[in-house]
């Protein structure tokens, strides 16, 4: 195993034991998939969205849409052309999503489950969620007129004692993994340990941690995967500080607007007359 | 097997049929078959309807009169408000993906018309508090003006927001019900919202003493009923009436507005500075960019609104008011240069910053260079800093008008460039980025733009927004 991945791999994540035990994640192995789609068209079957023509074919790339939560894409290591990788890509349920602190009529929810849930009754189609992802998942359904993503199957969860999420069920190889988070953690270490080769397990460090875990040859940036930076602002405190610096730009525009009534007051008409 | 069982519940519409015809046929079927039905609506209706308006307008203002260059100009805005419709219905019938050109870029143009209109009514506002805030009387002859056209420029902003929005009509009701503290949003859309409220008052109390004077002298008996209705003349002799006709609450209005539309203005620059995956929009700058923008704007669109009024109307211009005009030329070309520095600030801090080099060589050097150069620096702030300061020199007010328009031109192209450059990272980082609008962007963006240019025509010939002491009257 490569150095730099070794401490990766072994390095604590941030808070990925700290969490509640009834908070579940996801494990992508991509490693052992095989790229055969049946993860995407289990999600299709369970959340009733359209296939289009061909998109179901192995190889043929795919993007995601308020039609496809799921996609499975070859993906090239650009240092290494001979590493070629299907990736499952998906929502990374963020732990602090910022789709959530965005959204202004509070249509998306971070469950104590882990997963986060758009509102479809509720979403205006403001489309301010995707400009805040660090990932750019959720994408706008042009028919439902709403922003649709993948919810972690939160609707299979409750209703039968521990039900995997679609995707999950139907991975006929073993490359996708659900279970609760601490576990699905210990997963990953033991699966990235074990696998030849330098290995990156994207989730600790992206976006403040996400629900899923996904074991990557090298890192996301070099497979073509977008680089999410390390902490999304989430909380009000840092908001403020960005909106404060407005408001000091507010009152020194006040401040420069009195300044300039008073060194002109000179060139108004004292009598307060129309002028003809 | 799961594909099987998806191919059987999938939309065969999208399958190719037996009369597959290519697209941009049954797109040209469409537009053709769809052209000929408004075509024919509009003039099965059109004479008869276009003399009501005129025979219901003569009825308001009995000078009212048709000039050859108001019908061009009324022609042309409604032409382009017959584009704005027609996209608007197309989009409709078909789906709003017809207004999109990426769906990796979801704000487009519609947002840029947005933020142009929307800063340009703000800094209205701010340049409207000049006159009841800071006591700077000369400010006041141009009130009913500025917040005519503040409070008309921010409506139709919102209404480019209305028509992309893919549920607007669940906008007011939970962002009532359920509002997100955090969201830049919700916090924007309520103080528009009260910004809107605060300056219709502010309207109505500018206007009402002219509207009381006119509704002695309106002819038709409902129309003067509802005219001594909106003004309240019932209560004139009264203490409300004293209360209405008090300068104080003209000012405390004022500075109520003031207050309102430049925090809303911050908060719409923190609906952009608020995204940190968007390396060009996050951080500090772009609030405090957006103020001074703002500024510019507004200053600009008074300007061109004020000279391009008394040149139609014919009216000449009152010596104090020509020399307030000269001074906001100044007063524009020093905000041009503030602007252009913060620009220069930021776009080289940038450089020195790891993940912002990629956003900011995009505009310096890369696909969006050309517009940057051209349409920013060039038309936005060079050519009118030099117009305008030999303009007020010489006093020529050509000189001034033509500033004002090349400011507004490259502020709204620079509201492009930036809301779509802005998106540029990380999603589209190889691809080609810069793309010209689509056709129906750009309908909708004229309809809107028109509708707003028609809205303040009618204002400026039926109400009495020409520059007046507001107190005199």
């Amino acid at each position: 195993m490569a150095g730099g991945s070794l401490a990766a791999v072994l390095g604590f994540p941030r808070s990925g034991f700290a969490r509640a035990a009834g908070s579940y994640g996801k494990l992508v192995d991509t490693g052992r998939c095989i790229g055969c789609k049946r993860c995407m068209s289990a999600c299709k079957r369970w959340n009733k969205l359209h296939v289009e023509r061909d998109e179901l074919v192995t190889d043929r790339q795919t993007h995601l849409s308020g039609n496809n939560f799921v996609v499975v894409n070859l993906r090239v290591d650009a240092y290494n052309r001979h590493e070629r990788t299907y990736v499952h890509w998906t929502c990374q349920h963020c732990e602090k999503p910022a789709c959530v602190g965005v959204c202004p009529v509070s249509a998306i929810q971070k469950l104590p489950q882990g997963a986060v849930v758009i509102n479809e009754k509720k979403c205006i189609g403001c489309r301010y969620c995707f400009q805040a992802c660090p990932f750019k998942v959720p994408r706008f359904d042009f028919e439902k007129r709403v922003t649709r993503k993948c919810h972690l199957c939160y609707n299979r969860i409750p209703l039968l004692n521990y039900m995997k999420p679609a995707c999950v069920a139907a991975c006929p190889v073993g490359a996708l993994y659900f279970n609760y988070k601490h576990e699905v953690v210990k997963e990953a270490k033991r699966r990235a340990y074990r696998r030849q080769g330098s290995t990156y397990i994207m989730g600790f460090e992206e976006a403040g941690g996400t629900e899923i875990l996904t074991i990557l040859p090298a890192r996301p940036e070099r497979m073509g995967l977008i680089a999410a930076p390390g902490k999304v602002i989430n909380q009000g405190l840092q908001k403020i500080r960005i909106t404060a610096s407005g408001i000091m730009g507010a009152s020194v525009i006040a401040a420069g607007m009195y300044l300039y009534a008073d060194k002109t007051r000179d060139r108004d008409d004292p009598t307060d007359e129309y002028g003809q | 097997m799961n594909t099987g069982n998806n191919m059987r519940n999938a939309n065969f519409d999208r399958m190719p049929s037996k009369r597959h015809y290519p697209l941009w046929v049954r797109a040209a079927a469409f537009h053709i078959r769809m052209a000929a039905a408004v075509l024919a609506a509009a003039y099965s209706a059109g004479k008869q309807t276009v003399l009501k308006i005129f025979g219901i307008l003569r009825k308001i203002d009995p000078e009212f009169d048709l000039s050859p260059g108001f019908l061009f100009w009324a022609g042309g805005l409604f032409f382009f408000l017959l584009l704005g419709g027609y996209a608007f219905l197309a989009s409709l019938l078909t789906s709003i993906e017809i207004l999109e050109f990426a769906v990796e870029i979801p704000w487009e143009a519609l947002i840029a018309t947005y933020v142009f209109l929307v800063t340009a009514g703000s800094g209205l506002c701010v340049i409207n508090a000049l006159g009841p805030v800071f006591g700077m009387r000369r400010y006041e002859i141009l009130s009913r003006r500025t917040v005519f056209l503040s409070l008309t420029s921010i409506i139709f902003g919102m209404s480019c927001i209305v028509l992309h929005l893919g549920h607007p009509e669940r906008l007011p009701i939970y962002n009532a019900l359920s509002p997100n503290f955090r969201s830049a949003i919700s916090w924007m859309g309520a103080l528009y919202s009260i910004y809107l409220a605060v300056v219709a008052v502010e309207l109505w109390l500018l206007l009402r003493p002219e509207l009381l004077v006119r509704a002695k002298r309106v002819r038709p008996e409902a129309g003067r009923r509802l005219l001594l209705l909106l003004t309240l003349a019932k209560f004139e002799s009264g203490h409300l009436g004293k209360l209405l006709r008090d300068c104080k609450l003209g000012r405390l209005v004022g500075i109520l507005a003031f207050i309102s539309g430049i925090s809303a203005l911050t908060m719409l620059g923190s609906v952009f500075a608020h995204t940190e995956s968007r390396p060009l929009w996050h951080g500090a700058y772009y609030p405090i960019y957006f103020l001074v923008s703002a500024l510019f704007s507004g200053c600009a669109l008074l300007l061109t609104a004020m000279i391009m009024s008394y040149r139609f109307t014919g009216h000449v211009i009152p010596p104090r008011v020509s020399s307030m005009i000269f001074e906001m030329a100044q007063l524009l070309a020093v905000l041009l240069v503030a602007g252009l520095g913060l620009t220069a600030y930021r776009l080289s801090a940038a450089l020195y910053l790891p993940r912002m080099q990629a956003p900011a060589t995009l505009l310096l050097s890369g696909e969006f260079s050309p517009v940057f150069w051209i349409f920013e620096i060039g038309l936005m702030t060079i050519m009118p800093v030099l117009t305008l300061f030999w303009a007020s020199r010489k006093k020529s007010l050509a000189g001034v008008l033509s500033g004002s328009l090349a400011v507004l031109t490259g502020a709204l192209v620079m509201r492009y460039i930036f809301v779509v450059g802005g998106q540029a990272y990380p999603v589209l980082a190889t691809d080609p980025v810069f793309q010209i609008p689509t056709v129906f962007e750009i309908m909708l963006v004229c309809g809107a733009l028109g509708a707003f240019c028609m809205i303040y025509t009618l204002g400026e010939r039926f109400l009495p927004l020409m520059d007046a002491n507001p107190h005199q009257a």
